[in-house]
């Protein structure tokens, strides 16, 4: 076996005990890693009863085959559970190097089910798992608690994946945090592992990942790197990180503002990637063995902070244009707080800014605030109430559940701009038509990372051997749905490598590199089999926890046409998902994958 | 009357255009930076061919056809063959997404580049204006 450490680690924490179990080789081939291996081992474990927040929700830290290898930005790892936040698949990932040093520590991914009756961490140095008491940790934030478990093991070189106090409260967008500041931010997965009463994990290791054809690999490796130096993307990204891109996604209508409901700003210049880099950035910050260092370092000196990780385009719009703040100081100290408290910058970024709006419009009032004025514009405020989130304090604990539960509360739901009770990130449909059914039928809810119309429509990435080809942007025909589906496939298929999709070598390369890590003789149009395959298991959990037809639908928020940038475009969902639904061979009435379909793909084990 | 491309005549049309544009004078207005569009030969047109364009605050103080780089240098150079040039002028080829798939290729100094996004489609706008005659 190559490719794999051939190795999961099992935690039950109501019994207090570990075990390795040997890796299903049959579902590793079929659904490859990261979050679609995950789903694989989650569909025999999770059912339409399953509490998000209760002990028998796994929650399942996974990587895949290229991670730990010489294949360049394989530095990343899913976690996945069944989502408090949507209350369907959950899924996040995240960079750094926990994800390479798991595969060092000797295994290939971590199940974690029941819940422990005390706080706990645990570490897994060098193949050993072991259980130790957090009652000194709970109540650290995402950075103290990285340090004191480093100092604990005496292990200065451990990689820690942790949760901060917004994991602890059971926060619906509370991040798993790793090195530092990065984050898998989405879905709440830090509240799935507070609820488990599980602190911290720490690995360490020296294993080697087995490579079915190491020279192979070294010479497509060679050929991925020498070809960066041509690619504009990596290069932009390099030079200003994911920030970069403000500016551009301001010409296009991409980023939101005034949640999602204003086209132009004059104070946006002032949230530029490239103005960040001349007067906040310390140093670009890389992930394992990554060439492009998408990472930023900065500082905020007007907060005392002269070392702040990221912020990166999703915090600086969601903290920025989405509430219109127009001081990228303000906005890097707000990423940071999140970090602290282990939040998802995106998810919230998005409440706060709905809690603007609501105020604006008198359906939010200072009584029921605690007596703050939530107004746009106001990073203080914002500040205060990121602190409140993550500590479930007076009106931070209602803010804490997310936009949809907030909106509910108040008893406007169509307010929230969410699709399946996840937030929309900062890239608006309605600059990118493609983006509508990325949202729509992203197994996770709305996510920019479950297929990225934005990045092929502006030439970033497309995939054309496999028909991701870049177009007219406002394009609602359903050939366009068609080529979302097959862009949500291939990014399906990233994160079950897990490559980061930055990387974007071409799919010929991919497969060199995923044939000579793993002995597989996958042909090129495997891939897309594989990504479907993924996408439909996910789509057949989903069925299975509840989701329907009905929840298809774009917030009526993004269906109000905006001039400037998206130049009033408003995408045709019906026009857009009738093409999806057939690439995917998916039935548009019920939203189950047809007979034929699961027989194409080779779901028939996983029953009707 | 259509004006041939690529030609003084044309690149001297589009500075005039970008002069009385106020949409290009606005997304522009701190920009400092010159452009040589180097037009390489291919099946459709076989000689290369140097469009000098001078861009200074939101302005065009000159244009001009030249014979080299060396000429006339400029800060920024975009390369691509002829019929790729013809795509971008009838609006075919996205210039951004021509940058980043490789089909037209930039050097010079990136991040002003990624500053600017908007006053390149302005750029855009006014080529889009130019009544073009590609020589068919």
């Amino acid at each position: 076996m190559t490719g794999y450490m051939g190795k999961l680690l099992r935690v039950d924490l109501s019994a207090g005990k570990v075990w390795p179990e040997p890796l299903n080789l049959a579902y590793a081939r079929d659904y490859v890693g990261g979050s679609g291996l995950a789903a694989r081992y989650a569909f025999d474990l999770l059912g339409a009863e399953t509490a998000p927040l209760g002990p028998d929700n796994p929650l399942i830290f996974m990587t895949g085959p290229v991670v730990g290898t010489a294949m360049p930005s394989a530095g990343r790892f899913s976690v996945c559970a069944r989502s408090p936040l949507t209350r369907l698949w959950g899924e996040s990932n995240s960079g750094g190097f926990w994800g390479p040093e798991l595969r060092f520590a000797g295994f290939d991914g971590i199940i974690v089910t029941g819940k422990s009756e005390t706080p706990v961490w645990l570490s897994i140095i060098e193949g050993q798992a072991e259980l130790h008491s957090a009652a000194d940790l709970w109540g650290l934030d995402s950075y103290d608690t990285q340090t004191r478990v480093r100092d604990l093991l005496a292990e200065p070189k451990a990689r820690v994946a942790c949760i901060g106090p917004a994991g602890e409260k059971l926060s619906a967008m509370a991040a798993v945090m790793n090195d530092h500041g990065r984050a898998a931010g989405r879905t709440g997965m830090g509240a799935v592992m507070g609820s488990k009463n599980l602190k911290a994990i720490a690995v360490h290791g020296k294993a080697k990942v087995p490579l079915a054809d190491p020279d192979g690999l070294r010479a497509v490796v060679k050929e991925i790197t020498e070809g960066l130096e041509e690619d504009m993307s990596a290069m932009s990204i390099r030079l200003a990180g994911t920030a970069g891109y403000v500016d551009m996604a301001l010409m296009y209508g991409d980023a939101p503002l005034r949640y999602y409901q204003q086209a132009e700003w004059d104070d946006a210049g002032g949230l530029s990637g490239v103005l960040m880099t001349e007067e906040f950035l310390n140093r670009g910050v890389a992930c394992y063995r990554c060439p492009i260092v998408c990472g930023r370092e900065t500082r905020a000196p007007n907060y005392g902070l002269d070392q702040v990780d990221g912020p990166e385009y999703e915090t600086i719009m969601a903290f920025g244009g989405l509430m219109m703040v127009g001081d990228i100081e303000a906005v890097i100290y707000a990423g940071h707080l999140c970090n602290l408290y282990g939040l998802d910058t995106i998810s919230t970024g998005c409440t706060i800014a709905l809690a603007c709006e609501l105020f604006e419009r008198g359906l939010l009032t200072a009584e029921q605030t605690g007596g703050l004025e939530v107004r746009y514009g106001d990073a203080l405020t914002a500040h205060r109430l990121i602190e409140m989130i993550g500590r479930r304090e007076g009106f931070g604990d209602l803010l804490a559940d997310g936009s949809q539960a907030l909106a509910e509360k108040l008893s406007v739901p169509e307010l929230a701009v969410t699709v399946n009770r996840l937030e929309v990130p900062m890239h608006d449909p309605r600059a990118f038509s493609g983006m509508a059914v990325t949202y729509v039928l992203s197994s996770r809810g709305a996510c920019h990372m479950q297929g990225d119309m934005y990045m092929v429509d502006t030439g970033q990435g497309p995939a054309i051997e496999l028909g991701v080809l870049p177009g007219d942007r406002f394009d609602n025909s359903e050939e366009k749905g068609r080529i979302s589906a097959l862009s949500q496939a291939w990014r399906n298929l990233y994160n079950a490598m897990t490559l980061c999709q930055f990387q974007n070598p071409g799919p010929d390369r991919v497969l060199q590199a995923l044939n000579a890590i793993t002995g597989w003789d996958l042909a090129l149009e495997e891939l897309m089999v594989l990504g479907k395959r993924i996408v439909t298991l996910k789509r057949l959990l989903n069925l299975r926890l509840g989701l329907t037809r009905a929840d298809e639908v774009m917030p009526e928020l993004l269906q109000q046409p905006l001039c400037g940038g998206s130049e009033g475009n408003v995408p045709n969902v019906e026009a857009l998902l009738a093409g999806a639904y057939a690439e995917y061979g998916w039935d548009l009435a019920t939203g189950a994958p047809t007979p034929d379909t699961v027989t194409d793909l080779n779901l028939e084990s996983l029953g009707s | 009357m259509a004006i041939k491309f690529p030609s003084d005549e044309w690149i001297k049309e589009l500075s005039s255009r970008l002069n009385a544009s106020e949409a290009y004078e606005k997304s522009a207005k701190n920009w400092e930076g010159d452009f040589m569009f180097v037009s390489e030969p291919d099946a459709l047109y076989p000689e290369t061919v140097y469009l000098f364009l001078g861009l200074y605050h939101g302005k065009s103080p000159e244009a001009m056809l030249v014979s080299s780089l060396e000429e006339k240098p400029a800060g920024y150079v975009i390369r691509a063959p002829f019929g790729t040039w013809r795509k971008v002028v009838e609006g075919k080829i996205d210039p951004i997404q021509g940058m980043m798939t490789r089909q037209l290729k930039l050097s010079g100094n990136m991040m002003m580049v990624m500053r600017y996004p908007k006053a390149a489609k302005e750029i855009m706008n006014c080529v889009s204006t130019i009544e073009t005659d590609f020589g068919d």
